[in-house]
């Protein structure tokens, strides 16, 4: 059996060990606190977490049943972190030192990340292992982040611990790799805790599954105090009867900044579900709203879209999702039926369509960047196709019966931050023209942790962030029309196309920089992979054995399917340096299989 | 738990993954779920909750991770259903 209930259960002894271990009598932490709430504008993380140990709100985590598995009060988080704070002094690490734990829903991954801030270290969230016959590359893809980050120590709880001791094997800088069980058995040192300061660095996100160029985002106290604040003040306007529910994954950005340090900036309480546990019961997330009244809620249009797929009838009449008033859409293009399906779902529920809430961010920029207007649901505009193709121009359709494109508004920019539209060349466009998303304000990263060469590519000149995304502006608001073919989105995961390419270079019939991978959508927005591999093979066997072995790779390495097309040498389109272009590739691609609609404005090339 | 047990746990692995996938391809112990039937995360995880519903245990995500065959999956599913 898995060890993860039992290990859930295990902070709850240290939390309420003057009861009797009985899950019956377990509370949730309650919506309402006893403390005046702040609204952010704290200077670090560790000084928002000593407001709010002052109050009785904190985090709850419930099973695939539904039922409270454990409760983690701000209170006790601030004590637990403290405690491992000084025990990880026993290591002798310099300040700023990185620290790697693969982020489970458990209350042990947040008394970690907070004991590192208390003890002046760099944490980062690794993500589990999701993909049938998985275990290789997950364990090359951890390699890939420690290495990257340089981290001097690593943890994983006891499901993922044989994991991550294989991935440090060969991790030069690792000095130490544990459980937080083992962890707890050291001594705690008595030194006193120093505070942090605004220009230090909070935590790495790592945005990108590649085994060889890892990008961890480095994210200033002062950019995520400053993310924060947008958000919980103008993007949400959390009040002191908010409460959240979320599913996302701690490792991702819009789960760990949006969810976990939001909820305690503000000192509400949050209820958790596993990611799994969502994935094969969406309809638990709705339960966890309707029966604790959470208010605040988000997720990527896929998951309303297993929401809508997954339930029956009967589940409707036993929910009630008139509370939910802030249904945070975002992290990956936003179409507008998968909220109009959702919203009809579940009227009958009670669900408000006004509740919808289409927000554009990024890791890069810390999380988030626009938020449309809260409680006025979702707004989109619809475009004459033909204009936008041929004049890289959103037209509002006048006539009836014209080719239409329908894009959502995400909103305007969090206070401090700008957004600009630029062309191939950096120009700045004017309104309704489409061009490269670009991004300016405080919550910007300051790079890619030991990547100079990729935070060059993403940070322009003036500290202007080019997001890789295509979009336009009107009257003030962001429109995002798509993403540039450097990142592939099936089933709500961000794939990076080089990531795909890199793992068929890998393989020895494939020569480097013969490999171009893209996406192409079917009518209904289903998104597949395709992967063109120039190839000199000519025996079919051996064909073959390429294909299945590069489907079996991608599937191991990303948990989607993809389909390899073989072609000749120097099938694959150039750009003048030499170097591949995937927009080409998939131009190529569309007109050999005949694919119709594919050619699209959405893409503008590679950045 | 028996011999009849596992059968039946095979039994009802091929039947879901003959009716997950629409394909052809004759579904047998030895079947590579991911470079045969090519079976990706959604129909995983409906497959997960069926095995969960019918046989009333939890499958930990990390032991998915060295699985390729259908019957690696029925063995583990035997483990851990004989474990409960």
């Amino acid at each position: 059996m898995s060890s993860t209930i039992t290990k859930l259960n295990a902070p709850l002894t240290q939390a309420f060990d003057f009861q009797p271990s009985s899950e019956l009598q377990l509370t949730p932490t309650p919506t309402l606190n006893t403390l005046t709430q702040q609204l952010a504008g704290f200077d670090t993380l560790t000084s928002a977490l000593e407001y709010a140990a002052n109050g009785i709100t904190g985090y709850n985590f419930y099973d695939a049943k539904g039922n409270l598995r454990s409760v983690l009060p701000y209170s006790i988080l601030r004590q637990n972190a403290r405690i491992l704070a000084q025990r990880l002094f026993g290591f002798g690490l310099l300040r700023g030192s990185r620290v790697a734990i693969i982020a489970d829903t458990s209350p042990e991954f947040v008394e970690l990340f907070f004991a590192c801030r208390y003890a002046g270290l760099v944490p980062f969230a690794m993500p589990i292992p999701v993909n049938l016959g998985s275990h290789a590359i997950y364990v090359q893809q951890l390699r890939g982040m420690l290495e990257s980050s340089q981290a001097s120590i690593a943890l994983a709880n006891m499901d993922y611990i044989n994991f991550l001791e294989e991935a440090a094997e060969e991790a030069t800088c690792i000095q130490w790799v544990g459980t937080p069980e083992k962890l707890s058995g050291f001594p705690a040192i008595n030194v006193e805790l120093e505070p942090n300061y605004p220009d230090e660095t909070a935590y790495l996100q790592f945005t990108s599954g590649s085994t060889r160029t890892p990008r961890g985002v480095v994210i200033t106290e002062r950019a995520l105090m400053c993310n924060l604040q947008g958000i919980v003040c103008n993007g949400l306007e959390i009040k002191p009867d908010d409460r959240s529910a979320s599913w996302l994954p701690f490792y991702h950005d819009m789960g760990l900044v949006g969810l976990v340090l939001a909820p305690m900036v503000t000192q509400i309480s949050v209820d958790y579900l596993a990611t799994r546990d969502f994935a094969i019961r969406p309809l638990q997330w709705l339960r966890l709203i309707s029966r604790n009244r959470c208010t605040v809620a988000f997720s990527q249009p896929f998951g309303l879209k297993l929401c809508t797929l997954r339930v029956r009838e009967s589940d409707l009449k036993e929910l009630d999702l008139g509370c939910w008033r802030a249904a945070g859409i975002g992290a990956e293009m936003i179409r507008p039926e998968t909220l109009r399906n959702f919203a009809e779902k579940f009227a009958s529920a009670g669900f408000d369509e006004n509740a919808f809430l289409p927000c554009y961010g990024l890791a890069e920029s810390t999380l988030a960047v626009t938020f449309s207007k809260i409680g006025k649901g979702c707004k989109s505009i619809q475009v004459d196709s033909k204009t936008l193709i041929d004049k890289r121009m959103a037209v509002r359709l006048q006539a009836e019966g014209r080719k239409q494109n329908e894009f959502v508004n995400c909103g305007r920019p969090l206070p401090g931050h700008t957004v600009k539209i630029v062309d191939e060349d950096g120009q700045q466009l004017s309104e309704m023209m489409v061009g490269s998303v670009l991004v300016h304000g405080d919550s910007v990263m300051k790079g890619y942790y030991n990547n100079p060469e990729e935070t060059n590519k993403a940070l322009k000149s003036g500290n202007w962030l080019d997001t890789g995304d295509i979009g336009f502006l009107f009257e003030g608001d962001l429109f995002i029309t798509g993403r540039r073919t450097d990142v592939i989105i099936v089933n709500g995961r961000n794939i990076r196309a080089q990531d795909i390419e890199e793992l068929a270079e890998q393989q020895p019939e494939v020569r480097s920089r013969e490999a171009s991978a893209f996406g192409v959508n079917d009518e209904d927005g289903t998104t597949t992979i395709v992967l063109v591999i120039e190839c000199r093979l000519t025996s079919v066997t051996e064909r073959q054995s390429l294909t299945t072995r590069l489907q079996q790779l991608v599937y191991m390495a990303f948990g989607v399917n993809c389909v390899v097309e073989l072609v000749p040498p120097h099938t694959l389109p150039r750009t003048s340096s030499g170097k591949l272009s995937r927009f080409a590739a998939r131009q190529g691609y569309i007109q050999r299989t005949n694919l119709a609609g594919q050619m699209t404005f959405v893409e503008s090339g590679d950045r | 738990m028996t011999e009849s047990n596992y059968d039946e746990i095979m039994q009802l692995l091929c039947d879901r993954l003959s009716s997950l996938t629409n394909s052809d391809t004759q579904i047998t112990p030895e079947t590579n779920m991911i470079s045969q039937l090519s079976i990706d995360s959604i129909k995983l995880l409906n497959l997960i909750m069926e095995i969960e519903d019918t046989f009333d245990v939890s499958i930990p995500i990390n032991a998915l991770t060295d699985i390729h065959t259908v019957r690696e999956l029925a063995d583990l599913v035997h483990k851990i259903k004989s474990a409960s």
